[in-house]
């Protein structure tokens, strides 16, 4: 196919620039897997494609695909900006994602299993034991449960990122309670809807999937005495900023979406308050977090929790999904030990490898973090969003220096990372493609098995030149594809 | 299915019915506004406070945000306790609530008036019929019609209610039959009125078609009958699990046969305002109960006592 506008700046005007780039391996040079794309793209002007950008954004808004920004006042409903170029990862580079995920979220499991019972690992000294014990994400309440199947975190969503080489490496596991997994089922169905072309060029493994997956996961760790368990998902309510992915999740799952005050504990057993009297509730898909789950067992002022739950729980009565005190294993602390972890329970070497990270608690790291504060990302252990951060070359003097009393001050609340040189892929800007910092986040469910939803969600840093995706920092989102050959 | 989500329901059904007479008010006032002597129409209808001119009047009913009551406010309720049970109800009635209040909001909506109010109508019976053609017959939907009716059954008798006096000629010479028409337009019921009647409008059969129609929709029997099946159906099926009905399906039934077996005559003789009120009051019993048995969360088990959470914690 021959350029026709050369203005919407295909091959010849974009920049793959001085990283990794999704798309091109060089200026004009696509990728094998994007050269269909690439030749659609090039017979479409700049209007048709702002006009199916449009179309997009007006549909996300129709239907209510929103979420809220914690810190904003003023953002009570805001969209994910959605950029409707795909990203398309082939089904080998898939495949070894796939089983580096599986990898992880097996060894994590077992280490969670671990420090709430035995602790060998601690003992062995594997990981340092004050890491684990002292983390805001340890739970003793939680410790010598026993979890169905012996599963604590039946979804992860973990962060992918690629290097300047093109490699895959794991930014960071989210095991308590991930999101974003509706964007990655709308994104797909608003892609085919304002630009069902490009699907006829390319085999797409399909992502709609996933609430069935999540259903059938939630069903396979029921409590074992229950023969038609009853699932709910528990929302912290409207006014949270994933509320959207809540209902959407309930909806597909065919299940109710309560809130705290529509369950109570009685007897060890959990019901939910109907209008024909109490129904029993065997799983709960809980998007509440640990420390409001349970105002008797932890933060009393909580209204978003059940009184009891953490009981029933133990008592084997219902299952929580994710298990309680999952976060011990997030800790951006522990993660530097995650291929420790992987050796010590699976006698395996890492398959993803993770980014070298400087323990704050750690002397010599300290020493170092202190010294290359210019260089490093310097992250608090326990906040995720992307807030609590510093990235050490793009930040004022002022904010290094208030990070490096903050690292003295609390050295186990922080770690440190290389600055990575985050890859780009192509992103529609008004009038011409321009490259933007991705990552990646797929979504790992794990039940009796493990299942990892083909794709994940691709986020983008929209701003020019910004490192951070969140979309709680004005990140935005694409259509993930994985093709199925 | 839960006490909240049945409440949210409910609500809607209301909401969306309020609206939906809001605006047929305020369209046809509009219109009697150009008539002689057709401003006066608005006095019974606002509190003293927002009372000025019509502009200003209009203005409060249909679009000011700080009266609870107006068709904004109507819709904002609508759409926001729809956004919280979304999962419960067909994807296309969200999404047209929620189009609908982003469009009352747009300068587009509010310029073209000659067409704004239908459009703001035919978007919310949309949301009425995406529920009538998509909602399975069971609880979502008897919760959200019974919603529905019994705000309907309360609008039309406080529209009587308030205007009823006006529309009986202080002497021979005073002809009401426009303002007898305004009240049944208010009601979309000119039309079905005129099938009946013929277009001769006399006070004493507008009051008997709006009230004791059984067969029309928008009459006050037609519309206690409905709720009564609705809750009917919804009683049973608590009952089926081992639990009380509760007082509000007495009550409705009560109130249904007050009004289904009497006749008009019957009616002026107990005295129109009084039997409005007998009606108006047991609307409001009846919503007052349904609440207690099905809405609100039931009794705390003894457990919770003490766990630091009020009865309006656990309503929140």
């Amino acid at each position: 196919m021959i350029p026709t506008d050369p203005n919407l700046g295909m091959g010849q005007v974009y920049e793959p620039g001085a990283f990794w780039d999704e798309m091109f391996e060089s200026r004009g040079r696509p990728r094998e897997q994007y050269t269909a794309l690439a030749a659609r793209l090039s017979t479409l002007s700049p209007d048709d494609v702002g006009r199916r950008q449009r179309a997009a954004d007006l549909s996300f808004v129709a239907r209510g695909i929103t979420f809220a920004v914690n810190q904003d006042p003023n953002g009570i409903e805001k969209i994910i900006p959605f950029d409707l170029i795909p990203r398309i990862i082939t089904s080998a580079e898939w495949t070894r994602i796939e089983r580096g995920l599986e990898q992880r979220v097996r060894a994590l499991n077992l280490f969670l299993h671990d420090v709430y019972h035995e602790q060998r690992i601690l003992r062995g000294g594997v990981v340092p034991p004050e890491l684990v014990l002292g983390s805001r994400g340890y739970r003793r309440e939680f410790r010598g449960a026993e979890p169905p199947l012996g599963t604590y975190t039946h979804v992860v969503g973990s962060d992918l990122v690629r290097d300047g080489s093109g490699d895959f490496y794991v930014l960071e596991d989210n095991l308590r309670t991930p999101s974003g997994v509706s964007y990655v089922v709308e994104n797909r169905r608003v892609l085919k809807r304002v630009w069902p072309e490009i699907f006829r060029d390319h085999d797409v493994r399909p992502v709609e999937g996933y609430p069935q997956d999540l259903l059938q996961t939630l069903l396979s760790v029921a409590p074992a005495d229950v023969d038609d368990p009853r699932v709910v998902l528990l929302t912290p309510g409207v006014h949270n900023s994933a509320f959207f992915e809540h209902a959407f999740l309930a909806k597909a799952m065919g299940v109710e979406m309560v809130q705290g005050s529509d369950l109570f504990v009685d007897d060890a057993l959990v019901f939910m308050r109907t209008t024909t009297g109490r129904q029993r509730v065997d799983v709960i898909y809980r998007r509440v977090d640990d420390d409001f789950l349970d105002p008797i067992a932890f933060r009393p002022d909580s209204l978003l929790g059940v009184a009891g739950l953490l009981a029933a729980m133990r008592m084997g009565r219902v299952t929580v999904a994710n298990a309680i005190g999952t976060g011990v294993a997030d800790d951006k602390a522990i993660y530097a030990y995650v291929p420790s972890i992987i050796r010590y329970y699976l006698d395996e070497d890492p398959l993803l490898p993770s980014i070298r990270t400087y323990i704050g608690a750690d002397t010599a790291d300290r020493r170092y973090i202190l010294e290359h504060l210019d260089d490093l990302v310097v992250k608090s252990v326990d906040e995720s969003g992307g807030y609590g951060m510093l990235i050490g070359p793009h930040a004022p003097q002022r904010d290094r220096d208030e990070y490096r009393s903050r690292v003295q001050a609390n050295p186990r609340g922080y770690i440190a990372q290389p600055t990575l040189a985050l890859s780009r892929h192509p992103c529609w800007a008004a009038e011409h493609l321009e490259g933007r910092h991705v990552d990646l986040r797929p979504f790992v469910l794990f039940g009796r098995d493990v299942r990892v939803t083909p794709g994940g969600l691709t986020r983008v840093a929209l701003r020019s030149g910004s490192l951070v995706v969140n979309s709680s920092q004005g990140g935005g989102a694409k259509d993930t594809w994985v093709l199925a050959s | 299915m839960l006490c909240r989500v049945a409440d949210d329901l409910f609500w809607i059904g209301r909401y969306v019915e309020r609206a939906i007479s809001v605006s047929r008010l305020v369209e046809v006032t509009q219109h009697l506004a150009l008539d002689a002597g057709g401003s006066d129409f608005w006095a019974p209808l606002v509190a003293d406070a927002a009372r000025g001119r019509d502009a200003d009047i209009e203005y409060h009913l249909a679009f000011d945000e700080r009266n609870d009551n107006s068709l904004v406010s109507s819709v904002a309720h609508a759409r926001a306790i729809a956004r919280g049970v979304r999962e419960s109800i067909p994807s296309e009635m969200w999404e047209e609530l929620n189009t609908l209040h982003f469009w009352l909001a747009s300068p587009e909506a509010r310029h073209v008036q000659s067409t704004f109010h239908r459009e703001a109508r035919a978007r919310l019976q949309h949301v009425q019929g995406l529920a009538d053609a998509t909602l399975a017959r069971d609880e979502p939907w008897q919760f959200l019609s019974l919603g529905t009716y019994l705000q309907r059954a309360d609008g039309v008798t406080r529209l009587l209610r308030q205007q009823v006096h006006l529309l009986v000629p202080a002497s021979d010479a005073e002809d009401t039959s426009v303002r007898c028409l305004a009240v049944l337009r208010s009601c979309g019921s000119a039309e079905a009125y005129a099938r009946y009647y013929s277009l001769a409008v006399e006070p004493k059969r507008l009051v008997e078609f709006l009230l004791l129609n059984a067969v029309f929709p928008q009459a006050v029997r037609f519309s206690l009958d409905r709720a009564h099946d609705m809750l009917h159906a919804i009683a049973d099926r608590r009952a089926a699990a081992g639990n009380a009905r509760g007082p509000a399906i007495r009550t409705l039934a009560d109130v249904r046969h007050f009004v289904g077996r009497s006749t008009i005559d019957e009616v002026f003789e107990y005295g129109l305002d009084a039997f409005l009120d007998n009606v108006q009051n047991a609307i409001g019993a009846v919503a007052a109960e349904l609440t207690d048995t099905y809405l609100r969360s039931q009794p705390r088990p003894p457990q919770l006592a003490g766990a630091g959470l009020g009865d309006g914690a656990l309503q929140q």
